[in-house]
């Protein structure tokens, strides 16, 4: 059954702003943490910009379904369980070592750097518009995580091997990026939505190259994909029992 | 490796000059002319010494500053005060790293500075050795804390020492925020469910005594006040800027249904000044003296991020070697 | 460099388009890309600026008026490269920061504040920075968008984002507030 093409925009739009919401969660627990002062402030910065585009694809799902924006986002960040998250699974995972953090962060900007710049040119006015914004900010990110993934791994031999256990480890669920869900083919018909598998094919050539550059060798296992966005770890739902503890407490509280 | 922020061998240079009474004598009529002396400009050591002091330990605060704060990112009830927590926290970093740049243009390296941090010689002030225990802490500590820091910084923007200066005109313009996200978090508590009203009322009770021990010790037991405001490091005393504080916030507080802790606060209608209870000073020297609630375990965090980070430094050093000699 | 020491970076931010480059502080980085990237992230991080250089700090000569004044003139020298390109900074009230003026074209550092003193004599310095123009690294025009504009777009670090007066009134109209506390 095909599905409504609201809904299917519905779907999306939570996806994207899932991602974001739980990498930018991540991203925040390293501030005070950072192997160096400036990579405090410098990561800070990746979450509050992070923050920034799920507030913005929360909000065209708000605009979409006729709700309040803020009151709204803040209901579905903070009051949903970890089954009805969205998010590939990735972006939940522990921050792990700094190798670990930054490979995950320069796959998953890159991604979303290839995905915006389709993106900017969808037959919906507001996604077009918000990718706009966001690929500003991106372009940015990747400029960041690339020149770290670079030193990391042409660093040290201990960067390097930290580097490579990272990426074996976060191959498979990168691929989760890609994966098209069933209801979204009516978007990528419709030109709203790039189509995954082009945007997976760029990706590897640009991942691939730069990682060759830095040192490193791109995966080519796929085993252990997870497919499905409704389907999550345990590591989801310790985030969420951390993230929704104050609010959670007085659900009816304006603070 | 020190820097060398001048060129000319100044060792050579001295030798040649006139004797140091005279020196101090211009160096002092060009701090009261309102001048600002700048790196390389000749200064007594003990200017050096003392600026050094006080604006390494400005920037530890700022740095440990970060973690009872950081502590509650990952707990905002909201994301508008989720974003709001993140980008002060953020600004902290900066603005340590605004000082630890100040103090280096006299002569001190970072490397020095961070490992008496690290090593638990180096003092920062007392205030982040109490914890965080609720949401409504952020509130207060903005509002509180915050608010003092502002006093504080307004009066040393016009300090004598150029980079000091500039570096708290940039901190004052960042920080004014901070105060007031505090402040607009506890006036909505304030208007909140029970529970809300308690957690804020509770938070009061535990800061506003070490944020009056913010400002130090009394006059009368701070010798070295005179030669601070001498060379224009210091221009108003302890006491002048925790009696601005109390004057600006205690009416604040109570006007909006919070009691503070501090049987004795009253208003004094001949000064106008609100007249604060006696200080626990004890407690005060516990925790400048490392015996705090939480000084260990600042501590302890930054120790291990700094030791975590080694190999990630270590990269970065041998991929710019690498770099170099290319 | 050690540990956590690594090279200094003088930090110039250019404010807007009708502003000149003027030093704001620096940072600590292992080499220039990276210099640049955190002094973006330490030093625009409210919407004021719209380019950024970076400097070593060791290939900045500096020179105070009170030391040209009492110290013996470094011997005139040249380093055998040849003349290049200095680009120039002064700090010129005693409240202000390093602005750049301009560049000059000479063999040694001396040499280009001499020329700088006579180039760009007016006003008069205090203070002169020299640093030669191949070792600034600068954020490119086409940088800007990624690297500046992000900051427009969070208005909660500028302190007129916070309702105060409005909550008071509130707070006030709610009967949960009195004046003075009294």
């Amino acid at each position: 059954m095909t599905p409504h093409p609201d809904q299917a925009l519905s779907d999306w739009l939570l996806a994207s702003a899932d991602d974001e919401m739980v990498l930018a969660h991540r991203d925040s627990e390293w501030t005070g943490h950072a192997p160096i002062l400036e990579e405090d402030i410098a990561f800070a910065n990746l979450a509050l910009d992070e923050m920034g585009h799920a507030s913005l694809w929360f909000g065209a799902l708000a605009e979409l379904r006729g709700e309040d924006r803020a009151e709204y986002t803040d209901r579905l960040v903070f009051f949903r369980s970890a089954q009805e998250f969205r998010n590939i699974q990735m972006v939940e995972l522990p921050r792990g070592d700094w190798a670990f953090s930054m490979v995950r962060q320069y796959l998953f900007d890159e991604a979303e750097l290839l995905r915006l710049a389709r993106l900017a040119h969808s037959q919906s006015e507001p996604i077009a518009q918000i990718a706009v914004k966001v690929q500003k900010e991106e372009i940015y990110h990747v400029r960041h995580t690339h020149a770290w993934i670079r030193r990391l791994g042409l660093g040290t031999e201990e960067s390097r091997q930290r580097c490579q256990a990272a990426l074996d480890e976060l191959w498979p669920f990168a691929q989760q990026l890609f994966s098209t869900e069933e209801g979204a083919k009516v978007l990528v018909r419709d030109g709203i939505v790039p189509d995954p598998t082009e945007v997976r094919l760029a990706w590897e050539g640009v991942v691939g190259k730069n990682l060759t550059e830095s040192g490193l060798m791109a995966p080519t296992a796929h085993e252990g994909v997870p497919l499905r966005r409704d389907e999550h770890t345990p590591h989801l739902t310790s985030l969420l029992a951390e993230m929704q503890s104050v609010a959670r407490t007085e659900p009816s509280a304006v603070w | 490796m020190r820097e060398q922020v001048a060129m000319g061998d100044a060792s050579t240079a001295q030798s040649s000059r006139p004797d140091e009474a005279v020196l101090l004598r211009q160096f002092e009529a060009r701090i009261a002319r309102g001048q600002k002396i700048e790196p390389g400009d000749w200064m007594p050591e003990e200017y050096r010494r003392q600026l050094i002091r006080m604006i390494s330990q400005h920037a530890h605060s700022e740095i440990v500053g970060m973690l009872p704060e950081g502590e509650w990112i990952t707990r905002a009830p909201n994301l508008r005060r989720k974003m709001i927590l993140l980008a002060k926290v953020q600004d902290e970093g900066g603005h340590g790293q605004y000082l630890y740049h100040a103090a280096e243009t006299l002569g001190v390296t970072r490397e020095e500075m961070i490992d008496g941090l690290l090593s638990g010689r180096a003092k920062y002030s007392s205030i982040f050795n109490y914890p965080s225990l609720t949401w409504a802490d952020m509130g207060t500590i903005g509002w509180f804390v915050d608010g003092a820091a502002i006093l504080n910084q307004t009066m040393l923007a016009k300090c004598s020492y150029g980079p000091y200066a500039r570096a708290m005109v940039r901190i004052c313009a960042e920080e004014s925020f901070h105060m007031k996200q505090g402040k607009e978090m506890i006036l909505l508590m304030s208007q909140g469910t029970p529970a809300q009203r308690a957690m804020v009322q509770d938070a009061i009770d535990r800061w506003w005594q070490p944020t009056l021990m913010m400002f130090g010790p009394h006059d009368k037991d701070s010798p070295n006040t005179p030669t601070l405001a001498r060379w224009g490091i210091k221009t108003k005393t302890n006491d002048e800027l925790r009696q601005t504080f109390v004057n600006q916030v205690a009416p604040e507080v109570l006007a909006i249904g919070f009691t503070l802790p501090d049987p004795h606060l009253h208003r004094d209608e001949a000064s106008g000044n609100w007249v604060y209870g006696p200080i626990d000073w004890d407690e005060f020297w516990r925790v400048v003296g490392g015996d705090g609630p939480c000084n260990r375990q600042r501590l302890a965090v930054r120790r291990k991020a700094h030791e975590d980070g080694r190999w990630v430094r270590a990269a970065l050093q041998a991929y710019a070697e690498r770099q170099a000699q290319s | 460099m050690s540990d956590t020491q690594w090279p200094r970076f003088e930090v110039f931010k250019q404010d807007s388009h009708a502003d000149r480059h003027a030093g704001v502080g620096s940072v600590h980085a292992p080499d220039g890309e990276m210099a640049l990237l955190i002094a973006r992230d330490v030093f625009v991080r409210r919407p004021d600026c719209v380019s950024l250089w970076v400097a070593p700090a060791q290939r900045i000569s500096s020179f105070t008026v009170q030391q040209l004044a009492s110290a013996a003139p470094p011997l005139r020298g040249s380093h055998g490269r040849g003349p290049e390109s200095f680009e120039v900074f002064k700090k010129v009230h005693h409240k202000g920061v390093h602005t750049h003026v301009g560049q000059v074209t000479a063999e040694t550092p001396f040499d280009a504040l001499r020329a700088a003193c006579q180039d760009f004599a007016e006003p008069p310095a205090h203070v002169w920075w020299l640093v030669p123009s191949a070792s600034l690294v600068r954020s490119e025009p086409a940088d800007s968008d990624s690297f500046f504009e992000p900051a427009l777009h969070k208005p909660f670090r500028d302190q007129a984002f916070y309702r105060i007066q409005t909550l008071l009134r509130r707070l006030k109209k709610a009967g949960l507030a009195q004046k003075d506390g009294e």
